[in-house]
């Protein structure tokens, strides 16, 4: 599902303020697989999301996803993998805030070429799925730090993506929400999606239905 | 319906966004609402000009000496008939009758009611005129704006001109000359040429100016320099020069809102371009989300087009019926004096409704693409900035 072979990020490449964020990074993630990237802040994991989703490029080495190259991917090619086949969680949801949470998750599929009643009966299913059908009508600004993650995984969902990606998720949750958080992952790798998420969180660490737990350190894989 | 999604997401990011818009909608429609009400009330006066000037004569002859209007002798009707290719000459007594020195004042014509062309004209004007009961005694026909006021100083109908010799003359009010005839009649007052010479002091061999009819075009030069060999005093206006002199008048009034209107809306476009590109990292964050969640260049341009081409339209619509109103049903007030000055007897001019489409659209377009532009260059330069720094 994921090849990542030599990878490398440098941020401010050729001046006096370069940073490596990632160096030389290999790794697979199998399909249907559940990955923990563990490692304290700075260590590179969400940088490595990042190039995962398609959000950015390396600097050096190849990531493909489902067979295709996505280090090398144009920006609109790049914009077409991000809307079919991955979803992502952001640390701060990066929701729009002045829409409700229905028209929020139905974004990903505006361009989608699918007809509004395909596109409602998704978002319906998707909300329902992340448990967050209850404030559908309710603009996001309104909700609280769980509900605005729930609406966030059902905006990561509606597409039906095979990839899931998520950095930080739990970071601005409570102890009751971050659990509810990896109910909801448990229920996903049910589903057989392929999930990478990138955390410090200690929750994390001896979760069942994780297969492999990846950790970091100064952009560099430890173990 | 493919493209549906799209466009019920639109409408709810405009219904969600509203206050986000309202400031640019607000000015936009302002903007508008000026610009298309000084383009109305110039261009209906200038239609009404133009409507009114069609019936008049091609040419109208008066006599200057030493640079001031002097009375004309009526021999010269038989002289300027017979130049080939005149027809239609008509006498006329023309002048302004001051109700009070340097005050209100009226514009008293006086025509020879037994000309046929004439008496075509007034049937025209004034369906169930009795022409009869007209001629029998001193009566004339007044306009709005002289009927009014008259009436202000109760003279509802009859007023008494004063003459050179001192003397007064009762004149009826017999009737009034149409609404739609105010832009040019409004302080008219029409009487019998003979009338007229006694008020104004003429000789019943004099007159102010003659009009004549030249159908053929090509013939106007020529008829215009045999009449500056046949009378060393004359002065010829032609119905083209009047012509002229209306729209350059129109025209040069409308210019300078027109120029006041690009400074504003250049001023305009700037604080939205600084908006759009500076001060609003909402709309840079939201951009950002989009690209992260799959959305295209192309995509998130199309859907600021849509966006800002709704606000666009429907903030010129909304200005536009609102100037609309505002010079066709409620005749502008203020900017009615700008055009046409302020007097008593203007009260009672309406703007005859006409809508220039030509200028509509300039206006449209002069609007909206710097509006577009302004809004839709900063959402590019954020749409091309890698996701992940547009969301920071």
């Amino acid at each position: 599902m994921i090849e990542v072979q030599g990878v490398s990020k440098t941020y401010n490449d050729g001046t006096s303020q370069a940073f490596d964020a990632l160096k030389e990074v290999s790794f697979c993630v199998k399909k249907g697989e559940m990955v923990t990237l563990l490692g304290v802040s700075g260590s590179g994991k969400s940088t490595l999301l990042s190039l995962l989703a398609g959000l950015d490029r390396p600097s050096q080495g190849k990531i493909v996803v489902d067979g295709e190259l996505i280090s090398k991917l144009p920006d609109l090619h790049a914009s077409r993998y991000r809307a079919k086949g991955v979803g992502i969680v952001f640390q701060h949801f990066n929701l729009l805030e002045s829409l409700s949470v229905e028209e929020n998750v139905m974004v990903p599929l505006i361009h989608a070429g699918i007809s509004m009643e395909t596109l409602q009966s998704r978002v319906s299913k998707s909300m329902e799925l992340a448990s967050i059908t209850h404030k559908a009508t309710q603009k996001v600004k309104a909700l609280s730090g769980g509900e605005k993650q729930r609406c966030a995984i059902a905006r990561a969902l509606v597409h039906d993506p095979a990839l899931i990606l998520c950095d930080e998720p739990t970071a601005n949750l409570d102890r009751a929400n971050s659990l509810k958080f990896i109910e909801i992952l448990q229920t996903l790798k049910g589903l057989g999606k392929t999930i990478v998420v990138a955390t410090h969180d200690p929750l994390f660490e001896n979760l069942s239905f994780v297969d492999r737990v990846i950790g970091m350190e100064s952009g560099e894989i430890v173990q | 319906m493919r493209s549906s999604p799209f466009f019920h997401f639109l409408l709810r990011l405009l219904y969600q966004q509203k206050g986000k818009h309202i400031g640019a909608m607000v000015i936009s429609v302002l903007m508008i609402f000026l610009l298309s009400s000084v383009l109305f009330v110039s261009s209906a006066l200038q239609h009404s000009m133009m409507q009114t000037l069609q019936g008049e004569p091609d040419f109208t002859v008066s006599r200057v000496r030493a640079g001031v209007p002097a009375p004309l002798p009526l021999d010269w009707i038989d002289e300027i008939s017979q130049l080939n290719g005149v027809t239609s000459v008509v006498p006329r007594v023309y002048g302004r009758y001051y109700f009070t020195p340097k005050g209100d004042s009226f514009l008293v014509v006086g025509v020879d009611m037994f000309d046929e062309q004439n008496i075509h004209a007034i049937s025209t004007l004034l369906h169930e005129v009795n022409l009869q009961a007209f001629l029998a005694k001193p009566s004339m026909f007044v306009g709005e704006g002289v009927k009014h006021f008259l009436k202000r100083h109760y003279f509802s109908d009859h007023f008494n001109f004063k003459m050179p010799n001192g003397h007064f003359k009762e004149v009826a009010i017999v009737d009034v000359l149409p609404h739609n005839t105010n832009l040019l009649a409004s302080n008219m007052v029409l009487m019998p040429l003979a009338l007229a010479q006694e008020i104004f002091g003429f000789s019943s061999e004099e007159v102010s100016d003659i009009s004549f009819n030249v159908p053929n075009d090509a013939e106007w030069r020529t008829i215009q320099n045999k009449l500056q060999w046949m009378f060393y005093d004359v002065r010829v206006v032609t119905k083209k020069e009047i012509k002229e002199a209306y729209i350059h008048l129109f025209n040069y009034k409308g210019g300078l809102f027109l120029a006041l209107y690009l400074v504003a809306m250049l001023t305009f476009m700037l604080i939205l371009y600084q908006r759009y590109t500076m001060v609003y990292t909402t709309e840079r964050k939201e951009i950002g989300i989009l690209r992260a969640v799959g959305w295209s260049i192309n995509d998130i341009l199309r859907l600021k087009l849509y966006e800002n081409m709704t606000i666009v339209g429907v903030s010129f619509l909304v200005g536009v019926v609102l100037a609309y109103g505002y010079v066709f049903l409620l005749d502008a007030p203020l900017l009615r004096q700008i055009f046409l000055g302020s007097g008593t007897l203007l009260e009672s001019i309406s703007f005859v409704p006409y809508i220039p489409f030509g200028l509509l659209g300039s206006l449209f377009l002069m609007y909206a693409v710097p509006f577009l532009v302004a809004v839709l260059v900063p959402a590019w330069r954020v749409a091309v900035t890698p996701p992940k720094e547009a969301m920071l």
